[in-house]
């Protein structure tokens, strides 16, 4: 498992940063206001096929990590329709106070 | 004779929005008590937990026979793993990097519906049937009479280690500075006896996911927390017939912040 | 025991010049064997102490998942050994069977050898041994079945060291009452040693009645294989021609054996079985890892092969009779023992406790390989019951049962009870098989 993370963290890290110029950010990892918060452009822009604006244009810089330096970046802005919330309000998408563990993804999955 | 054939399609849906509050709570319940009796007892609701600790024993007037009961309810939804109960148990307690008290383990599940992935915080489960405090020869690890927190005498440990084969929790290990096995005592030495009220991992949780308290208190969080029957309660490892203090739950519905 | 001679056949001034006597009659094979046993011992000494002194943790490879390794598997086989020698050798001096006594001095003494170095093992295994022998007393906790073992065999040792020296200055009646004693206490901490297991819930592996009686049983078996290889080898360290009467004890043992490899075998069969059917949660990971897993190669050369299938066949195969196919049968089966006591108490460990919840820590079964300190610390507990065994048939010379004392002094007793014996039973095999 440690490995397979290994790998994969490597290849994106290589990997990346040509893609994401002319693609997307790739995974982001916040740390802030806690440990190992994971977004994935892979499977926003990719999969679910969101435009860039739908968040860039509003809640997000584009320049990744400037949101949790923000003292309000927290579950309950979200809750109040902020940042992810904007989206993750159970209507768009799953609300941002359920299914926690999908991205709050655990120190031990080696993400910060 | 043919049956009547009923064509569903024909039927309006009524929609669960136009399912009143006390229906639906009446089916949770029922649900609850159909999965209670198929899962043989490792899903119940705290209440018989309690009632078949104690319901033998006449000494025991209230419920609870220590004062205070301390104990431990972990929403197991909450929990994140940001390890931050993990990192203040550490810092508070001197655990050596090698071992702990408390840890988070994650269950995966690729093919969900829904969410993926959950964590489940373990620790001492403080038993009302300890096994390590009956297998521990020279009474080193004992069951405190006034709060029913299993604790440690460091002075009085062998090593012989059968408390750690005992616990079906893995709850302790030997600690090499102290010379003698460790395990989690809820803070009493470092916060509890302080005067503090909260252990160190439930003070540190950011979500809420620990609620630690006083079970012989009717008026505290984790005496409503478990005697209810909104939602399933568990303990962990039930066949080992330990009749734990740390009890599991999930809000069914929505979280809420703080 | 200079003290029990001195009272009885010889003052302590003869005791001196015999005993150089009788070390002076070794050759030098015999002290090149003994010098290097006892260094054997001496350094595993030294190892122990030192991982006590720098930390178990560093040197010692168990872990918090897998706290007990092979150092407490060695002492479970050496305390099995005593038990078995003890338990054996009593049906002959204590419970009368004749067949039997011959073997009866050797057999006690090597229990006592064997049950030292179970504690010279299992001090090494525990992290802080002299707070055992002062809390033990003063802060006893009586539901703890590794109290009562301790404890147990602490007065067993006493009972055994009692009736060797008993034996030693042929005072048969008291002799009787510490064998009975010992063996009482012996089958009560042995079967505490086994509740150890057997009552951990939550254990699956370990956990029912069935450890306890197991234990006993397989202290038995034990005891057969043990009492016939340090027999042979003694007479061969001895340089001597074995006796009839010493062939026939060797040859009930034999059979006594045959009886209890086939209980063993069949309580291995339904353990088995019990994990199998409707796979038991813990249990069933287990069996398998023994029968179809990891520990398959343990399982089926080493317990099944070793300890049970070839040491049957030899027995059965040498009608008693045949003392080398005997040897070989016995030598197999103790290093199948010692498997089995490994497999026991390390595959009872490695089903992780949190299996079920189906978390990814604990997902697979957990792994324990002995390291290099607990390897030669284990191989300095045979050293150590190898050094006591050789230095015994020198000292003791041969550990020889004065017939016309303890034998004959029996029979007059037995006569005197239930009218004449015509001839020692020995007498008859003589004749016929020899």
């Amino acid at each position: 498992m440690k490995n397979y993370c290994a790998i994969i963290a490597i290849t994106l890290s290589t990997a990346m940063p040509a893609l994401a110029a002319e693609n997307h950010g790739g995974d982001v990892v916040y740390t802030k206001a806690v440990k190992t918060v994971l977004f994935s452009h892979k499977l926003h822009v990719e999969e679910k096929k969101l435009s860039c604006d739908l968040c860039h244009a509003r809640n997000f810089v584009m320049q990744s990590l400037k949101a949790q330096e923000n003292d309000d970046f927290t579950m309950k802005s979200m809750m109040n329709g902020k940042y992810c919330g904007a989206c993750h309000n159970g209507i768009m998408a799953f609300a941002s106070n359920t299914r926690c563990g999908d991205c709050h993804t655990g120190v031990k999955r080696g993400g910060a | 004779m043919k049956p009547t054939k009923h064509d569903l399609s024909m039927k309006n849906n009524e929609g669960t929005e136009n399912v009143p509050m006390a229906e639906r709570r009446h089916f949770l319940k029922m649900g609850l008590a159909i999965t209670g009796i198929f899962a043989g007892g490792t899903i119940f609701s705290a209440l018989s937990v309690i009632d078949k600790v104690f319901a033998s024993t006449d000494e025991f007037t209230d419920k609870y026979p220590y004062k205070p009961h301390y104990g431990m309810m972990l929403f197991q939804n909450r929990c994140i793993d940001c390890e931050r109960c993990i990192a203040a148990c550490g810092e508070t307690n001197h655990v050596p990097q090698e071992g702990y008290r408390t840890r988070i383990l994650m269950r995966e599940m690729p093919d969900a519906v829904g969410l993926k992935r959950e964590f489940i915080p373990v620790l001492c489960n403080h038993c009302n049937v300890p096994q390590c405090t009956r297998v521990c020869p020279t009474k080193a690890t004992y069951k405190n009479p006034e709060n029913g927190i299993v604790m440690m005498n460091t002075s009085k440990c062998i090593g012989c280690l059968t408390c750690q084969l005992g616990c079906p929790y893995n709850a302790r290990y030997f600690n090499e500075e102290k010379h003698a096995v460790d395990k989690c005592n809820f803070c009493f030495d470092t916060r509890l006896s302080l005067g503090e009220k909260l252990t160190a991992c439930a003070a540190a949780c950011p979500t809420g996911c620990r609620v630690f308290g006083d079970l012989s208190d009717k008026t505290s969080d984790l005496y409503k927390a478990v005697h209810q029957l909104e939602r399933p309660i568990w303990v962990l490892r039930p066949e080992a017939g330990t009749r734990p203090n740390v009890f599991y739950s999930k809000d069914v519905t929505a979280v809420t912040f703080k | 025991m200079a003290n029990g001679a001195e009272t009885s056949v010889l003052a302590l001034t003869d005791l001196y010049p015999m005993v150089t006597t009788r070390l002076r009659s070794a050759t030098l094979g015999f002290y090149t064997l003994l010098l290097s046993c006892g260094v054997l011992f001496l350094v595993a000494a030294g190892l122990g102490i030192h991982a006590m002194v720098a930390g178990h943790d560093k040197f010692y490879n168990v872990y918090r998942e897998v706290p007990w390794g092979i150092l407490i598997s060695t002492y479970v086989f050496f305390v099995v050994t005593s038990t078995g020698l003890c338990l054996v050798s009593s049906i002959g001096h204590v419970f009368g069977n004749r067949d039997f006594m011959p073997i009866a001095k050797r057999s006690v003494f090597l229990s006592i050898a064997t049950i030292l170095s179970g504690f010279f093992v299992i001090a090494f295994e525990i992290k802080i041994p002299w707070r055992m022998a002062i809390y033990n007393i003063i802060s006893p906790n009586l539901t703890s079945n590794i109290w009562w073992m301790g404890t147990l065999y602490g007065i067993y040792l006493v009972f055994m060291f009692a009736e060797y020296v008993f034996l030693l200055m042929d005072k048969h009646k008291p002799a009787v009452f510490c064998g009975f004693s010992g063996s009482v206490a012996g089958i009560a901490a042995h079967s505490n040693l086994g509740a150890v297991f057997g009552l951990l819930m939550g254990r699956e592996f370990w956990h029912g009645p069935y450890m306890p009686i197991y234990f006993i049983a397989s202290a038995m078996m034990t005891g057969c294989s043990v009492i016939i290889l340090f027999h042979c080898l003694g007479y061969k360290v001895n340089g001597e021609e074995m006796p009839a009467s010493m062939k026939n004890a060797l040859r009930v043992t034999a059979k006594l054996g045959v009886l209890l490899i086939s209980v063993i075998m069949f309580f291995t069969t339904w353990k088995m079985i019990t994990g199998l059917a409707g796979r038991p949660a813990g249990k069933y990971e287990a069996v398998m890892a023994l029968l179809n897993g990891p520990y398959a190669l343990n399982f089926w050369v080493f317990e099944v092969g070793l300890g049970m299938v070839f040491p049957l066949v030899m027995f059965v195969r040498s009608k008693g009779e045949n003392l080398k196919m005997m040897l070989y049968g016995a030598i197999a089966m103790i290093v199948g023992i010692f498997v089995m006591r490994y497999d026991l108490v390390v595959m009872g460990q490695l089903v992780p406790v949190f299996h079920e919840l189906g978390v990814n820590e604990y997902k697979h079964l957990l792994s324990y390989t002995p390291s290099l300190y607990e390897t030669i610390i284990t191989l300095g507990g045979f050293g150590l019951t190898a050094f006591l065994f050789l230095l015994g048939e020198k000292l003791f010379a041969g550990h020889k049962v004065e017939e016309h004392t303890t034998i004959h002094e029996s029979i007059d007793a037995h006569e005197e009870e239930h009218g004449p014996v015509f001839q020692p039973s020995y007498a008859h095999t003589e004749d016929t098989t020899l």
